[in-house]
């Protein structure tokens, strides 16, 4: 796949995203996703990692920044040159804080990677993102859990915390930030 | 967590998301930083003394236009950095159009006058005080535009950083006018230069340490 098939895919289906079609954004992300773990994996091992349970702790972390950040999209620009320059970052942030190699990265700054090999098989994360989640006030955490784990609505989850589903959409999406501040202030761990 | 769970999360509690609301907000956090530091300089400095004759004078509108130009180009390039995958970086060398016109037409004047006035041309009274009151006066918009770009994604914090100090000089420059005795274009082109490539330079060194995400 070219970058420019891709960037033609992507792009209609993230701006109806950006305007609130749910179903459009879950499409754009499972694809997105598996093109950035395709890439992330490739640069991390460039950069000697070769776990793929670290690929899937950058992945996570990239997906979080990308959904932290989708008010900084410029609609008239590529989307696959927005999130290849998130990934980038969140790739050299993450090989500052762990690794030994900060001195020279072994890193390329194509966004024409995201067009390589696709990996749609989701390796284990390890635990990164559960702790961040442990670090969230028992409320939101118990709504995620609803909706993550037991596949309820955001309505029935919010129905059974006695909130509406607007109130429950906004204490997830803190929760998300809040998981996305705990991973980014993290350092030093392997 | 799995992957596809988070992604899951993501998409059922997704809201529509408004891109323009940065670049609102850049340009809406610069006018409000630019009347709170005219009226700090206001408040502070006084206005000079001759404002009402001067104003309309070539030099000080000349003054305006120098910071005001830099301010918007500073911020346009300052707002496409929040944004990754724009790269502003290859439009920086924008901003050294008004410096460079700046110092064209101070060379001019300079050329015109006898050599025993370029002395009180380029010192004029006060470029002490424009050198130490252009930066301090700057903090403020810089503070504002800090808080900003902590709302962005900055990929390249240093770049972020040296257009925040650049815009904040531009913008201290136009209050600082209000008070600013000095209306020759060589002491604009000197002082104002120098003040601004210190914001520049401190806006690069410092802004990076608070604008990790």
């Amino acid at each position: 796949m070219s970058l420019q098939e891709l960037e033609t895919q992507l792009r209609p289906i993230f701006l109806a995203a950006l305007a609130g079609d749910a179903a459009a954004y879950r499409l754009f992300l499972d694809t997105i996703g598996v093109r950035l773990r395709g890439y992330l994996r490739q640069m991390l091992a460039r950069a000697g990692r070769v776990e793929a349970s670290e690929v899937e702790d950058v992945l996570q972390e990239t997906l979080l920044a990308l959904h932290l950040s989708r008010h900084t999209y410029d609609a008239a620009s590529p989307v696959t040159a927005w999130a290849h320059a998130i990934a980038r970052y969140k790739l050299v942030d993450h090989l500052r804080r762990s690794g030994r190699h900060a001195g020279a990265l072994p890193l390329d700054d194509e966004v024409r990677q995201l067009a390589g090999p696709a990996e749609s098989a989701a390796a284990d994360a390890r635990l990164d993102l559960s702790r961040a989640m442990g670090a969230l006030p028992e409320r939101t955490r118990r709504l995620i859990d609803q909706v993550k784990l037991q596949g309820a609505s955001v309505a029935d989850a919010a129905a059974a915390a006695g909130m509406t589903e607007t109130a429950a959409k906004v204490a997830i999406h803190r929760g998300l930030q809040a998981m996305a501040r705990f991973l980014s202030k993290r350092r030093g761990k392997p | 967590m799995q992957t596809d769970d988070l992604i899951s999360l993501m998409s059922v509690s997704s809201r529509p998301v408004d891109t323009g609301w940065l670049r609102r907000a850049t340009w809406l956090s610069a006018f409000a930083a630019l009347a709170a530091t005219a009226g700090l300089v206001l408040l502070t400095l006084g206005i000079r003394p001759d404002f009402t004759s001067a104003w309309t004078t070539l030099p000080v509108i000349a003054k305006v236009a120098f910071g005001a130009s830099i301010a918007a180009i500073a911020l346009v390039l300052f707002q496409n950095s929040l944004r990754p995958g724009l790269k502003p970086a290859r439009r920086l060398p924008f901003i050294a159009l008004p410096l460079l016109a700046a110092a064209g037409w101070a060379l001019l004047a300079l050329a015109q006058a006898p050599a025993e006035q370029w002395h009180a041309l380029i010192f004029g009274r006060y470029w002490r005080a424009c050198l130490i009151a252009v930066p301090l006066y700057a903090l403020l918009p810089l503070v504002v535009l800090l808080l900003l770009a902590r709302r962005g994604a900055p990929v390249d914090s240093t770049l972020t950083g040296a257009c925040a100090g650049l815009a904040s000089a531009g913008l201290a420059t136009v209050a600082y006018s209000l008070h600013c005795p000095d209306d020759t274009v060589p002491f604009l082109a000197t002082w104002y230069t120098i003040a601004t490539a210190i914001m520049a330079a401190l806006g690069a060194l410092i802004l990076p340490r608070f604008l990790r995400w």
